[in-house]
């Protein structure tokens, strides 16, 4: 078949392509995929605790999260790991095929690669069908790697078609996505196209999945994520969920051949949307570039927000149970407040935690000015008439609006899967959160300091947060001394949920900020740029 | 008044010297040519020149003020084409040029010569700045520099990877700005387009000056071979 031409050499070329970064997502997924499971013997000591556990899964919030829970009259260890396990999974290869195809399909074609290929006697149709055999290969081997690995196990519970459903499921739900993002390789002109539609179908799916599940509806089988949710691995079994999936990826994958034998190598079927041909009033200020090339993120991390206030917040009701079924997370939470209440030391430990990764967009948004550095795209700014204070203070002043924006999202979102509790009080809620914002601020001073003085080291501000999140996990698991708390500018903070406020830390910590964003943007200004 | 002057400029990286003593006079109304290999260090002047790097010591002015000092007034009356064009992969072409436009805050509006510009180097504004090619990156800077009412254009090599219409309607678009009494400092390794566009050439080698003058004083130094002949012999010892 001459549209086949050298298909065999090419797939052996994408595989080479492929040895390390496929390689790693190989271990990474089939290797976490067992070690996970082999975690959970450890994490039960009765039926009673399992039971337990499953009955927090059984919470609207965590069914919309993670997938119906099932097999609660036979319920053993395997059930529970694969209703737990499975969706995090499927999100991670769905992630690795997305990136895949996009990779050797329309990445490949916008760099021009796919045209020195077609001017070999390669045939029309190799590149796409050996990208989908490569993604089949990467796929299959993690999904039988699983099944093997679940199987030597033996977990109680286990069983082969067990085994062969949950991994299987994975391998199915990995292939889907590639052949969907195949199609869509072939309508859009642009990767970084490709690659937004993709995940927007994805996380579109998701939250089908997710309502239909809550509602106990059949609408969660219009979802790929929904139908292998319903596998119900060393339960039920249902392959019959996967061979649709699998008639579904065939389906798809042919009219994506169809497709990119019909239209010219270089376009899309959906021809590229011009863009903007004047700058808008808003833009044509330093504030309006810095957002501009921020406010994607600032979006996307107000949304992670939310979500992970609301995973955390979804377990309020259930606190004993959920912190009785893990030793080592009880002993956490108990080392926030000693013979205080449950749920004030869950929320110290919430917001201590919360707030080290809320330093993450905050530092990412004040390292973006040394990052157009780097790059060189500064040099004309500053070219122009731009004063070099109001470029880096603008960018400031997104750092400050990222730690308003995360605190604030995250209360809403605590509250939002909490609240039906009713032991929860918003505005306590954003107190506790809100005493955060100058060591928030602080963390924010350090980056100035950095970029202002020592711009090579300015990857050391990662140590106030990650020194915090630290302390926050084995500082309290091994009862360490109360003055090792108060060198971290996170640990200073008083935890409204169990102390009185104390208005000192604070105020040090906000002049200290201050002090280093000033001494940081007198020394940017003086410095040479790259 | 010369429009940029540059005296004994010294420029040091750590123990690197990068600039040695370096002299430059650019007068009103002049297009000065300024030649040297990679690495000798034209670039480094026109940073020291935009306040982006600070001199080691020596002087450096433009409009006869500090350009260290002055440099964001002094901007608003020059325009800049960098010698590697990096742009936001997000924006298109004609808001990197709106944007650049602004920020120079002369309060005048461009959109005139912003139109004439974008027809004459035939550039598609819409475009992602992703999706554009060398070329027309490079297009991109040019028209944000030349649309803009200037006095002093400060331009690093600015027609790399234009063909050679653009380069044709870029030495016209020099020539127009010269008649009109504009300076211009051209970094260009395009000997062709120095002979076209030059009043005055400096050639840089490892930092320090070794050839300046005006065309007619380079050719006689030449003694009859022709630029790009000098400029060979001066780097290669010939």
């Amino acid at each position: 078949m001459s549209s086949l031409a050298a298909f065999w050499q090419y797939t052996r070329f994408i595989l080479v392509r492929e040895r390390i970064v496929g390689l790693i997502w190989i271990v990474a997924l089939a290797g976490s995929a067992i070690l996970f499971a082999a975690m959970y013997p450890g994490l039960f000591s009765s039926d009673a605790e399992m039971q337990a556990m499953a009955q927090t899964m059984n919470t609207p919030a965590m069914v919309a999260l993670m997938g119906p829970v099932y097999g609660l009259d036979t319920l053993n260890t395997a059930i529970i790991m694969a209703q737990e396990c499975l969706i995090w999974f499927a999100i991670a290869i769905i992630i690795m095929n997305i990136f895949f195809v996009n990779r050797y399909t329309r990445a490949d074609e916008e760099l021009g690669r796919l045209e020195m290929f077609r001017a070999l006697p390669v045939g029309r149709l190799t590149g796409v069908a050996a990208t989908m055999i490569g993604a089949l290969v990467l796929n299959l081997v993690i999904a039988l790697i699983t099944v093997c690995g679940l199987i030597a196990l033996n977990l109680p519970g286990t069983t082969v078609a067990g085994a062969f459903a949950y991994g299987l499921a994975i391998g199915a739900i990995g292939f889907f996505f590639a052949a969907l993002t195949l199609l869509i390789a072939q309508l859009l002109s642009s990767s970084r196209g490709v690659l937004g539609v993709s995940f927007a179908l994805f996380g579109l799916f998701y939250v089908i999945r997710a309502w239909g599940d809550m509602q106990n509806s059949d609408l969660s089988y219009a979802s790929p994520l929904g139908l292998i949710s319903r596998v119900f691995a060393f339960y039920e079994n249902n392959f019959w969920l996967l061979a649709i999936l699998l008639g579904a990826t065939l389906v798809i994958t042919a009219v994506a051949f169809v497709v990119y034998v019909k239209r010219d190598l270089g376009e899309g079927v959906i021809p590229a949307r011009p863009g903007r041909k004047h700058a808008s009033r808003f833009l044509q200020s330093p504030f309006g570039l810095a957002w501009r090339l921020t406010r994607n993120t600032v979006f996307a991390w107000a949304v992670a927000a939310f979500v992970m206030g609301a995973v955390y917040g979804s377990v309020v009701g259930q606190l004993d149970s959920f912190l009785n079924q893990n030793e080592m997370i009880k002993q956490i939470v108990e080392g926030f407040g000693e013979n205080k209440s449950l749920l004030g030391s869950y929320i110290a430990m919430l917001f201590s935690i919360l707030a080290a990764v809320g330093a993450i967009p905050v530092v990412n948004a004040a390292m973006r000015i040394y990052a157009e550095e780097k790059r060189g795209r500064i040099e004309q700014v500053y070219a122009a008439a731009v004063p070099r204070l109001s470029l880096f203070a603008s960018f400031m002043v997104i750092a400050l609006v990222q730690s308003l924006i995360f605190l604030t999202l995250t209360v809403l979102g605590i509250y939002a899967a909490g609240e039906s509790t009713g032991q929860l009080v918003l505005a306590d809620l954003f107190k506790d959160a809100f005493v955060y914002l100058p060591a928030l601020f602080l963390t924010l001073g350090v980056a100035v300091l950095l970029i202002g003085l020592a711009p090579r080291l300015s990857l050391l501000v990662w140590v106030v947060p990650v020194y915090s999140f630290l302390y926050d996990y084995f500082g309290r698991l091994f009862n360490l001394p109360d003055w090792v708390r108060n060198t971290s500018p996170f640990g200073v903070v008083p935890q409204l949920s169990l102390e009185d406020f104390t208005v000192v830390p604070l105020v040090v910590l906000t002049a200290v900020g201050i002090v280093f964003c000033a001494v940081g943007l007198a020394a940017y200004r003086r410095r040479d740029l790259r | 008044m010369p429009v940029i002057e540059i005296k004994q400029l010294v420029k040091k990286f750590g123990k690197l010297t990068a600039l040695n003593g370096v002299d430059l006079t650019l007068d009103q109304g002049e297009v000065h040519a300024y030649l040297g290999p990679n690495g000798a260090g034209k670039t480094t002047t026109i940073r020291v020149l935009l306040g982006i790097l600070r001199a080691t010591s020596g002087s450096v002015s433009i409009f006869d003020r500090d350009a260290w000092k002055n440099s964001v007034e002094l901007h608003k009356r020059l325009a800049f084409v960098p010698g590697e064009v990096n742009l936001w992969g997000n924006l298109t072409g004609g808001e990197v040029i709106d944007l650049m436009l602004a920020l120079r805050k002369t309060g005048t509006s461009h959109t005139e010569r912003r139109e004439m510009f974008l027809e004459r180097f035939e550039l598609d504004p819409t475009m992602k700045c992703r999706a554009y090619s060398k070329g027309n990156r490079q297009k991109v800077a040019l028209v944000a520099a030349l649309a803009s009412d200037a006095e002093l254009y400060i331009l690093d090599e600015p027609t790399s990877g234009l063909d050679p219409l653009m380069e044709k309607v870029f030495q016209d678009t020099i020539l127009d700005l010269k008649k009109e009494g504009k300076s211009v400092l051209l970094s260009s390794h395009i000997l062709s387009e120095v002979e076209a566009l030059a009043d005055k050439i400096s050639i840089i080698k490892e930092g320090k000056i070794i050839q300046t003058g005006t065309r007619a004083e380079i050719s006689q130094v030449a003694a009859g071979r022709t630029l790009e002949e000098l400029f060979l012999s001066e780097y290669q010892g010939r």
